[in-house]
């Protein structure tokens, strides 16, 4: 009996590697990235673009209530996907460090910064005793020094920068579409289409307006901006990306 | 953050933010004496001046420690040192205080560069510098900040209880009446960096003439993008 738990002895608790330098649970934290709904982040040149699907499994289920994409602070969103409840503390860590930055330089934080932030944070539920890691990845957009900025953070803790990337579910597909369809050059409305028909490449019955949650941050105002339910239907529409209901 | 259990070995994330990072206010205390031990600490007296031009910053302070300005305790005090790539802050008040004032500015503004790939603009600097002033156990400080960044040519003056303040040109200890004098005639604001050099080496001089807190030779810092550039003269003649 002893040699048969053996093996799974290595994903009981997060502080273990396994014999082939694994560590099982943070692996774990992934998969549960992936029961989350998508949301995709696209880098342009004059902008970043957050979209996340929001789709709510029952029509009394209040949409608002759906929490996808945060406002951190006034130049940075942040999109997320997997445990709602693990989004909501990390985010408020982020719009903390974002004050306290604030605060100590009388600068706003960098993207980058702020993103390296949270993943530290992230990282000491990988290496602390009696602790869960983190069960959702998320996507901080901005603007920093006048530049566009896009990054991932995973449950392991590390940070990357994209131009354009998916979190959660069908991340594989998705990622694939926009590695075929992003250009170089884009600008913010490219940004916005291109990451409108990611979502709906991997949707079966079409993209619902209410069940899309878009986002924006452009260089010129370098302020947080959500599109209402009107905008993005428009947009639906116009690139035909809307289920058979629409027509 | 408080609605998180304190597990053992992580960051704690309620550190108060006005403190430098490396050490809180009651480390950086330690047993010294208090700001109400008048007679034997060694105050600056001082005059110290920065001047911005359109090319850069001209720092220039005098080299006399004293006691109450009753005593010289010191002829050769470098007043004037860098503390970031492209900024020099004076020490000016309590010699104790202003010098753990610029270790700990140091040590912060290099933790942010090598963090985030970028020096620190002199506007945060400054910003951080009024944090570490109100709220720090640094006692009587009254430092100026000068320093070159992106934006251009900067000089902050950093009160006691933490105000901040910028301008084209600013004066700070004993001698600052004096040194006020001949800034306010001679100052204008296309001065290049010999003739801004010239003008706070002359009211350093003047201070040091007429105020027993100043003297004993003048220290020039240069700020310019390229860098700090810092020269100590005992004689006046050979500054100018």
């Amino acid at each position: 009996m002893q040699g048969q738990n053996q093996q799974q002895a290595y994903d009981r608790g997060i502080t273990i590697f396994s014999p082939d330098g694994r560590l099982y649970q943070v692996e774990y934290a992934r998969e549960a990235v992936k029961r989350g709904t998508a949301s995709v982040g696209v880098r342009t040149a004059d902008g970043v673009v957050l979209a996340a699907d929001r789709h709510a499994r029952s029509p009394l289920l209040e949409r608002d209530s759906i929490e996808k994409i945060h406002k951190a602070d006034d130049h940075v969103g942040i999109a997320s996907a997997g445990h709602v409840a693990d989004a909501r503390q990390l985010i408020d860590l982020a719009r903390r460090q974002a004050q306290i930055n604030h605060l100590r330089y009388g600068e706003k934080i960098g993207v980058e910064s702020l993103t390296k932030e949270v993943t530290d944070y992230i990282q000491q539920y990988t290496q602390t005793g009696g602790a869960r890691p983190f069960g959702v990845a998320l996507l901080v957009g901005g603007i920093e020094n006048g530049e566009p900025r896009l990054f991932e953070t995973d449950p392991s803790g590390t940070p990357y920068e994209w131009q354009a990337v998916a979190i959660g579910g069908d991340r594989d597909e998705i990622q694939s579409f926009l590695e075929d369809e992003y250009e170089d050059g884009m600008d913010l409305e490219g940004g916005l289409s291109l990451a409108l028909r990611a979502l709906a490449s991997v949707s079966d019955d079409g993209l619902d307006a209410s069940g899309v949650d878009v986002a924006t941050v452009d260089v010129e105002s370098e302020q947080f901006t959500t599109l209402s339910e009107d905008d993005v239907a428009e947009r639906v529409t116009e690139l035909e990306l809307g289920g058979e209901s629409d027509e | 953050m408080s609605n998180f259990p304190d597990l053992p070995g992580m960051k704690n994330l309620d550190a108060n933010p006005y403190e430098p990072e490396l050490a809180s206010f009651d480390e950086l205390q330690g047993d010294g004496p208090g700001a109400d031990d008048e007679e034997s600490v060694v105050k600056t007296g001082t005059t110290t001046i920065g001047i911005s031009t359109e090319e850069g910053v001209i720092i220039a302070t005098d080299m006399r420690a004293s006691l109450g300005g009753r005593f010289v305790s010191n002829k050769s005090v470098q007043k004037v040192e860098q503390i970031h790539p492209t900024a020099a802050l004076t020490l000016v008040g309590s010699v104790g205080g202003a010098q753990s004032f610029i270790r700990t500015l140091r040590s912060e503004s290099d933790l942010y560069d090598v963090r985030r790939g970028e020096p620190m603009s002199i506007s945060a600097l400054a910003t951080l510098a009024g944090n570490f002033a109100r709220g720090g156990p640094f006692i009587a400080i009254n430092p100026i900040l000068g320093g070159v960044d992106e934006e251009g040519s900067h000089v902050y003056s950093i009160d006691p209880a933490g105000g901040v303040m910028e301008d084209d040109y600013t004066v700070t200890g004993s001698g600052m009446m004096v040194a006020h004098g001949k800034l306010e005639d001679q100052y204008s604001d296309d001065l290049s960096m010999e003739e801004a050099r010239e003008l706070a080496v002359e009211a350093v001089y003047a201070a040091t003439e007429r105020d027993t807190g100043s003297g004993n030779g003048v220290y020039v810092a240069e700020i310019t993008e390229e860098g700090v550039d810092i020269e100590g003269y005992e004689n006046f003649d050979g500054a100018r």
